[in-house]
């Protein structure tokens, strides 16, 4: 009996539960912002080897986050992690100019892949704490968000992964957009 | 190049493989047959302990990638065995341990193999050439053709070895021992280093490699060049190991079966004796020779093991002994240093605490949905199904250890064929070439996996202590074994319609048949609750009260060798059954070659029968019914062909050959008999003196034998002493096998010589003359004597009297 009230309250108050998968190149900061929702601090992240996975709640919706190493030799790789996935955080060095097409390109695979048709698209335009970073429309301009993903639901948030700066503010996006699976 | 002159570098010492000349033969059979041993690890052996030293790092650019290999480049794809040795979340920890094995052998390896070929051949011409009669000790042809019947399943693994292995010696798998090491160190771009470093080895034991890989990966750390790797592989190629004598399949079970510490002495011992004389010769040898420059060496000692279960030798490395133990018996299929007790303990507790019902699957769930989740595992295992151990968030070594672990369960040292599909550690970079493999048992962290369930037909969740079985499996198919079996009227008496939720509903009436192990399924699923108390009704397969036992060992602290051959019993015995029941319905099995000659009693031992003891038909039927699903699930994969070989094989070469089994009589199913049942004087007769004739008659009856070229030729007088000689000295080692045969029958933990002494109370004079001789045979035997000293007082009082009769008579 409780558990089936504790369903009922959660249609009341809309607690939902969201799969997101984090990708960006290596050094975009995604582990950075991985623990920075998870424990609310910076901490100094190493590279990743494979993969970390946490659940943080936020605003009643439980995000599942996982966040896959972004070497260029195991991006294959990341088309394991697509199935089921309801949203797409892709993390983008603001101040890495010269990678910024590889950057979209990358974008352009996971997103037109077929099993990622449904899932929303949240960019962090990251490290805008330095001072000559990309602002969020040229990160858009540049990863042609327009083009690549006219299919998707999208958003460019600005961040600093550091200071968690913009980051609860694309969760909120991410929540507020997201389709509950018909059950 | 990856076998550079080290392993060649004692060549001179040729003589040590050699059996001694035949003008030795001069002392009594006994002394002289067992005056020879082979060690398992000679040092003059083809294959280096290890082969392989590898190192890779994580770069921050380009991930995964290999920085060094020695002595070569090991072949294959460089990225993939640098991905494996990085395992996943390799950034969290500071140490992890894992384990792969490589199947392929490339060119470079190919090329290595051909010469190594070239070096046996030219050593078995030498060997040719000093021996005219080829006089191979027996003990090492058993174990050379034991090394062959562990190549022979080749053809079954066509998916993972493309390459045409013809080379049948060398076992085609490469067991690596990997260590990764992550040091924060903000000197370097991003803060943090992580190394691994690979020992690569195609022995099983690679465990002993542990505190060798910490030292030396540390010293990488340090010294980040080739040389760190080569000193590594020179100190481990250096360890010694040619006093380990090798063991017979029989004398390895013995040996593991056995708490003895000193079991099996002898042979370390003659071990020691032959090398003394060698270094004698050898001495007597340099200190001729002009060659001064050579200090003699010095007289070196050599000590017995404490415990022959392991032999002690040593590593040095950079000026530090490293102490190791190498065990002198490993089963077929164990590998690394896993523990039973773990596994069966992280599954056992939650479902002892509170049991979350299966998906009913015929293969899986064959005591219902409350089936234990190792029998579950078990039953996975043996009919092939897609095996994951999932641990996330644990070291990737303690997957790798449930993976090892699990297939030496299923195997219990009588199946083959687990290991070669199995993957310790592996991760999603591979899963294509996983999904490849059919019946694979793997290991990983990704918590991925659990999401993809059309990846695995059975979950193993290490963390909770879970399993799950794949909503997406396929529900057994319904065999002709299983139709015909209940066509024959073999249905179990007590059971109510049964509906599986996947059976045809046309096959109602037939799925109804299949058995009480099924029912007990629907009656656990009625109930809706786990059986509170074993009954036969509940407990059909016996494994509910078979885990239970397991348990209770497990918590009396029996022992991890204790546990294993509790398991060995239960893989064996359910072979059996699978026997019985292809007999039943098919009319013969091949699970049991000379079944038809053992109960036809051909060679007359005065006993008939074999498989397993049943009180009755009831019994049998019930037990047949209830396993009937498994069995034919486990009929048709690798591990039954492997099996059908090995049986062959073992009756095959006939009796009459040491390490091979005895013809027209099934030793266990008398013992088995003489244990369970209650025999009447006169079955009992028969049993006791069919087992002493075994002894008595050993090397003598029993077809090939007799013709296996030691026939006396009266013609050549010169020959008859030493055709008489040579029929003794053969007779010898047949008997000595056919007792380790016996004492196989009569494990210790089953009572061990208890019931064969309840012979001596026979009331028949003859039967209790009989059993003193087989009982004196039995103490004087290396394995026997430990047998004779744990039997029980009462029946060695009864031994000596018996003997005192005896003589009393003969003198009279």
């Amino acid at each position: 009996m409780g558990g089936g009230l504790s369903k009922l309250m959660d249609k009341i108050f809309g607690s939902k539960e969201m799969r997101l998968l984090m990708l960006g190149l290596d050094a975009a900061g995604k582990t950075t912002i991985l623990y920075n929702l998870k424990l609310e601090q910076n901490v100094t992240t190493i590279p990743t080897v494979g993969f970390n996975v946490e659940t943080v709640t936020y605003k009643n919706t439980k995000f599942n986050v996982w966040d896959v190493g972004g070497q260029d030799k195991i991006r294959p790789l990341w088309r394991h992690y697509f199935s089921g996935t309801q949203g797409l955080v892709f993390v983008v060095d603001s101040n890495d100019r010269e990678r910024v097409e590889e950057a979209r390109s990358e974008l352009q695979r996971i997103i037109q892949d077929r099993e990622m048709k449904d899932a929303l698209l949240l960019v962090f335009a990251n490290k805008q704490d330095i001072k000559n970073a990309m602002r969020p429309d040229e990160v858009s301009r540049r990863l042609k968000l327009d083009e690549i993903a006219r299919d998707h639901l999208w958003k460019v948030e600005p961040s600093c992964a550091t200071t968690g700066e913009g980051i609860f503010e694309g969760l909120t996006w991410l929540s507020n957009n997201v389709k509950l699976p018909n059950k | 190049m990856p076998f550079p002159e080290f392993s060649v570098d004692e060549s001179a010492i040729d003589s040590k493989n050699l059996p001694p000349a035949p003008s030795n033969r001069s002392g009594s059979p006994t002394q002289e047959y067992i005056a020879q041993e082979v060690s398992q690890y000679p040092v003059q052996g083809a294959e280096n302990h290890v082969e392989y030293i590898l190192v890779a790092s994580f770069d921050i650019d380009r991930g995964s990638v290999m920085e060094h290999q020695f002595p070569g480049p090991i072949s294959g794809d460089e990225h993939m065995l640098a991905e494996l040795m990085l395992p996943d979340q390799a950034h969290m920890r500071n140490q992890d341990w894992t384990i792969f094995f490589l199947h392929k052998d490339t060119t470079a390896e190919e090329e290595a193999r051909a010469e190594r070929r070239q070096r046996r051949e030219l050593r078995q011409q030498q060997k040719a050439n000093a021996e005219n009669s080829e006089q191979l000790d027996p003990i090492a042809r058993a174990g050379v053709e034991l090394e062959r019947n562990e190549d022979t399943d080749e053809e079954y693994d066509s998916e993972l070895d493309n390459d045409p292995e013809d080379d049948s010696e060398n076992p085609p798998l490469i067991y690596v021992l990997n260590l990764v090491n992550m040091k924060q160190d903000n000197t370097v771009k991003r803060g943090a280093i992580v190394k691994a470093m690979a020992i690569c080895t195609r022995h099983p034991f690679l465990h002993i490699y542990k505190p060798l890989l910490l030292l030396a990966l540390d010293e990488y750390f340090k010294a980040p060049v080739p040389e760190t790797l080569a000193s590594l592989y020179n100190a481990v190629n250096s360890m010694d190991l040619s006093l380990m004598p090798r063991l017979n399949p029989l004398e390895r079970h013995i040996l593991q079966a056995s708490d003895a510490k000193d079991m099996f002495i002898e042979k370390f011992d003659i071990m020691i004796q032959q090398r003394m004389i060698e270094d004698a010769k050898h001495e007597s040898m340099t200190s001729n020779s002009s060659d001064a420059s050579a200090p003699a060496p010095a007289q070196r000692r050599y000590a017995l093991p404490r415990d022959t279960h392991e032999f002690d030798s040593r590593v040095l490395y950079n000026g530090v002994p490293v102490p190791v133990k190498v065990p002198a018996a490993i089963s077929p299929e164990t590998v690394g240093d896993f523990s039973l007790i773990k596994l069966i303990q992280t599954f056992s507790a939650p479902h002892a605490t509170s049991p979350q019902p299966f998906a009913l699957h015929a293969h899986l769930t064959t005591s219902g949905a409350y089936t234990h989740p190792i029998i579950v595992l078990v039953n996975a295992l043996l009919t092939q199904k897609r095996i994951i151990f999932l641990g996330h968030n644990q070291p990737s070594g303690s997957v790798a250890e449930a993976v090892l672990a699990s297939c030496a369960l299923a195997s219990g040292g009588v199946l083959r064929g687990f290991t070669r599909h199995a993957f310790p550690y592996t991760d999603l970079t591979k899963i294509d070439d996983l999904l490849k493999v059919p019946g694979f048992i793997a290991g990983v962290t990704n918590p991925a996996f659990a999401h993809k369930p059309e990846w695995w037909d059975l979950l193993c969740d290490l963390p909770t202590g879970r399993m799950k079985i794949s909503p997406k499996l396929e529900p057994a198919p319904i065999t002709e074994g299983l139709v015909s079996f209940q066509q024959m009227g073999h249905a179990p008496p007590s059971h109510h319609g049964y509906s599986h939720h996947h059976a045809p509903s046309s096959m109602n009436s037939f799925s109804a048949a299949v058995g009480a192990g099924i029912s007990a399924a629907t009656n656990a699923a009625n109930s809706s609750s786990p059986p509170s108390s074993i009954t036969l009704q509940n407990d059909p397969t016996g494994d509910h009260a078979f885990m239970d036992a397991i348990s209770h060992a497990i918590t009396n602290r029996l022992g991890e060798s204790a546990i294993r051959s509790r398991w060995r019993a239960w893989v064996s015995r359910f072979t059996r059954v699978a026997a019985a029941f292809e007999t039943t319905v098919f009319g013969a099995s091949a699970l049991a070659p000379g079944a038809a000659e053992i109960d036809a009693d051909a060679l007359g031992f005065g006993v008939r029968g074999h498989g397993v003891v049943w009180p009755d038909e009831m019994a049998k039927v019930r037990d047949l019914a209830a396993n009937a699903s498994r069995i034919e699930g486990w009929r048709g994969t690798r591990t039954y062909f492997t099996y059908l070989q090995d049986m062959a094989k073992w009756w095959g070469r006939g009796a009459g050959r040491p390490g091979v089994g005895l013809r027209g009589i099934d030793l266990r199913y008398q013992c088995d008999r003489l244990r369970t049942l209650r025999l009447g004087y006169d079955q009992s007769a028969f049993v006791y003196k069919a087992i002493a004739r075994t002894v008595e008659m050993a090397g003598l009856e029993g077809g090939p034998s007799a013709d296996d070229g030691e026939k006396l030729d009266p013609t050549d007088e010169d020959q008859t002493d030493d055709a008489a000689i040579e029929l003794e000295l053969h007779r010898e080692e047949v008997r000595y096998d056919v007792i380790n045969q016996i004492l196989l029958s009569m494990p210790e933990s089953q009572g061990g010589l208890f019931y064969l002494g309840l012979g001596l109370f026979h009331p028949r004079p003859d039967v209790r003359v009989a059993v003193v001789g087989l009982l004196e045979r039995i103490a004087e035997h290396p394995a026997g004597r430990h047998f004779w000293a744990n039997l029980g007082r009462f029946a060695k009082l009864a031994f000596f009297r018996v003997k005192r009769e005896l003589e009393a008579q003969t003198k009279a």
